[in-house]
């Protein structure tokens, strides 16, 4: 794993969220070490997804803390999060119109300062603002296995693409800390293996951190470091995969809810 | 999915030969015809301007007339000379002068808006606009000594470096032809309208165009890729009004006189028809559509007699009125381009030059590009 960036400590403590008459969020506390891949686990509803709109801004907290180094989360807007180096995905893909190579530059915003009247001008340093990084995307592309598709439109993409796609515009931003909501749900068993192959080596050759949601236990229990389990708002058990999985609180809320994968089960 | 090498070619060159076409019409068309180009030119730059603001970033916004009041006006008060006996002011800055500091004008009276363009989204944006457009109103016709009240006032022509875009007797001639206002304007106008789409397309294609874009799509998304949304809705709606400040003070001085009646609400939803038509977020479309929205009527207009069953004005024929003809010529003309072509002008283009099925049968399987080739790494980068 290399050390090249300095990846600070995720700690999320005591957060509570609250809808109209519902808790989302119950107190949940854990923490992503850095450079690891932690996989935030749990049936529908448990606030696995509410988890991923805290850290990113997008839902305010009624109370706890999050921290990421020395910044306290719930107190800054989605666009400050994402200058810090905090990326994510969606569990419903959520692109923009246009090219593979124009969602990906987007990714490059905070990275770059082109204003719009620079912009309108093109004056030189713009232009090679965005040929340097447009460089960098298209490696990012390539890596991703995007690098056919990078002038195609996203609406001609099919489903699994569209999901490289919103993992390659996160790893655009160059983060430090990397949110994945549901990466290969609704992909084919080979589009989940290259999903993971890329996580995983992504980890390994940037030394990020990755908190990943996942349905697919087989998937999480193969490339996580550290397992948190959600259920109803509560975290409920938490550990290495094999803790969480020999946990009898776990295996009742999977049985309890029966919706989802039970716990152990490979689904390959 | 690249275009054929040929087909990439042909379009540049027939924007080229496009562009020269518009060199001619001064030495061929009436004053009537060169008036219409005119303000076709305005309402190009004006809706550029509106579609960055509705085709790209989503908004809506209902107060386009009053920014282009606010170009119209300002660069008639800051190139105009004070007249005691009508009780007008001016500043008499020297007119290119003012015409760039009427544009500026426009764009401060855009960011002072800042803090409602900035929260409010699409809706509610549009109706918060219509408030600009009763205030417009209100100041043309009581602000006298700077807009000349109700019989308005007259426009100072534009002269640049002692060349007059206006009627002079100078006896310019060019291929025999006389140089008036409309002739001279003619030119002017078709550098405002290159220079303002210039301008745009690198915008758009830029990183404040992606930003918008993303807003547009997914406000969350956008910010969580860290777009801040109230400022580039602001910049947004800035800009747009710059191109509304441009266009106005263009339209000025064709008009030679300008009215508060011209700069309704009328005008604003004529813009907004001229953007949804052109086909929302592009530079090409939304001139097209203004095109389209302030020439057809005047074209109809001109030739509804000639139409069977339509009468000449005030004879007493069976058949319709010819000005009533253009009118309802005009209306199905606007509802038939938006159920055929829903995409607008624009995307009606797209449609005829890349047949869809073929283009999803040149594409290769998604499984083949599915996995990353084997040994490529990510670096980090080295920028
Ligand atoms: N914006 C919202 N408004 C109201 N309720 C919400 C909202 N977002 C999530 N919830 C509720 O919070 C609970 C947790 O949802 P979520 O975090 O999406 O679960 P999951 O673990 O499946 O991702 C659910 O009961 C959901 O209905
Ligand atoms: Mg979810």
């Amino acid at each position: 794993m290399s050390a090249g960036i300095d990846v600070p400590e995720l700690r999320v403590h005591d957060v509570t969220v609250r809808f109209a008459g519902l808790t989302a969020l119950d107190g949940v506390s854990f923490t992503v070490a850095p450079g690891s891949i932690h996989a935030l686990v749990g049936p529908n509803g448990a606030g696995k997804s509410t988890t991923f709109n805290v850290l990113s801004g997008v839902y305010r907290v009624a109370s706890g803390s999050v921290r990421f180094g020395d910044a306290e989360l719930t107190a800054l807007a989605p666009h400050r999060i994402a200058a810090l180096g905090i990326a994510r995905t969606f569990q419903n893909i959520v692109l923009t119109r246009g090219t593979v190579a124009d969602n990906l530059m987007l990714g490059r915003h905070t990275l770059t300062r082109a204003g719009f009247l620079t912009s309108a001008l093109r004056l030189p340093h713009v232009r090679g603002e965005q040929r340097a990084h447009r460089e960098r995307v298209r490696e990012i592309a390539d890596f991703t296995g995007l690098g056919a598709r990078f002038d195609t439109p996203v609406s001609l993409l099919s489903y699994g693409e569209r999901k490289r796609v919103e993992l390659a515009r996160a790893l655009c931003m160059e983060p430090k800390l990397l949110l994945l909501d549901e990466p290969v749900a609704g992909l084919n068993t080979a589009e989940r293996a290259a999903m993971a192959r890329t996580v995983a080596s992504v980890r390994d050759a940037l030394g990020l951190s990755v908190l990943i949601v996942e349905h697919d236990m087989g998937l999480v229990m193969r490339m996580s470091d550290e397992v948190t389990v959600l259920d109803f708002g509560r975290r409920i058990s938490g550990g290495t995969p094999q803790q969480v999985q020999r946990d009898p609180a776990v295996i009742a809320a999977y049985l309890g809810g029966a919706t989802d994968a039970p716990v152990g089960e490979e689904t390959r | 999915m690249s275009e054929p090498p040929a087909r990439r070619r042909l379009g540049p060159a027939l924007l080229a030969v496009g562009w020269l076409v518009l060199l001619l019409p001064p030495f061929y068309l009436s004053a009537f015809w060169l008036q219409t180009g005119l303000f076709a030119m305005a309402a190009v730059i004006a809706a550029i301007g509106l579609n960055l603001l509705v085709g790209t970033a989503g908004q809506l916004s209902l107060g386009h007339a009053f920014f282009l009041a606010v170009g119209a006006y300002g660069y008639t008060w800051l190139a105009g000379s004070p007249a005691a006996d009508e009780g007008l002011s001016g500043l008499r800055l020297p007119p290119a002068v003012a015409f760039v500091a009427a544009v500026l004008l426009t764009g401060v009276a855009g960011a002072l808006f800042s803090p409602v363009s900035g929260r409010l989204r699409a809706m509610y944006l549009g109706v918060a606009t219509l408030a600009l457009v009763f205030v417009g109103q209100h100041i043309l016709l009581n602000a006298t000594s700077v807009t000349g009240g109700f019989n308005g006032r007259s426009v100072p022509p534009l002269t640049v470096f002692g060349f007059v875009f206006g009627d002079t007797d100078d006896g310019l001639t060019v291929f025999d032809v006389p140089f008036g206002g409309l002739e001279r304007l003619w030119y002017l106008g078709l550098l405002l309208v290159a220079v303002a789409s210039l301008l745009a397309r690198n915008l758009l294609r830029g990183r404040p165009g992606r930003a918008l874009g993303a807003l547009r799509d997914s406000e969350t998304a956008a910010a969580v890729m860290g777009v801040h949304p109230a400022r580039y809705r602001a910049a947004a709606f800035t800009v747009s009004s710059m191109y509304a400040g441009a266009a106005g003070a263009l339209l000025a001085l064709v008009f030679q006189r300008i009215v508060p009646d011209y700069f309704s609400l009328g005008l604003s939803m004529s813009f907004l028809a001229m953007v949804v038509i052109g086909g929302l977020g592009s530079v090409g479309g939304a001139a097209a559509g203004a095109v389209f929205v302030t020439v057809l009527p005047q074209l109809l207009g001109h030739f509804a007699d000639r139409i069977p069953l339509v009468v000449a004005p005030g004879s007493t024929g069976t058949g319709l009125d010819a000005s009533d003809a253009a009118d309802f010529l005009y209306g199905a003309a606007l509802v038939l381009t938006l159920v055929f072509a829903p995409d607008g002008l624009a995307g009606l283009l797209r449609r005829l030059r890349l047949p869809r099925p073929r283009l999803r049968a040149a594409t290769p399987q998604t499984s083949a590009v599915g996995e990353p080739a084997v040994g490529d790494t990510l670096k980090e980068q080295t920028l």
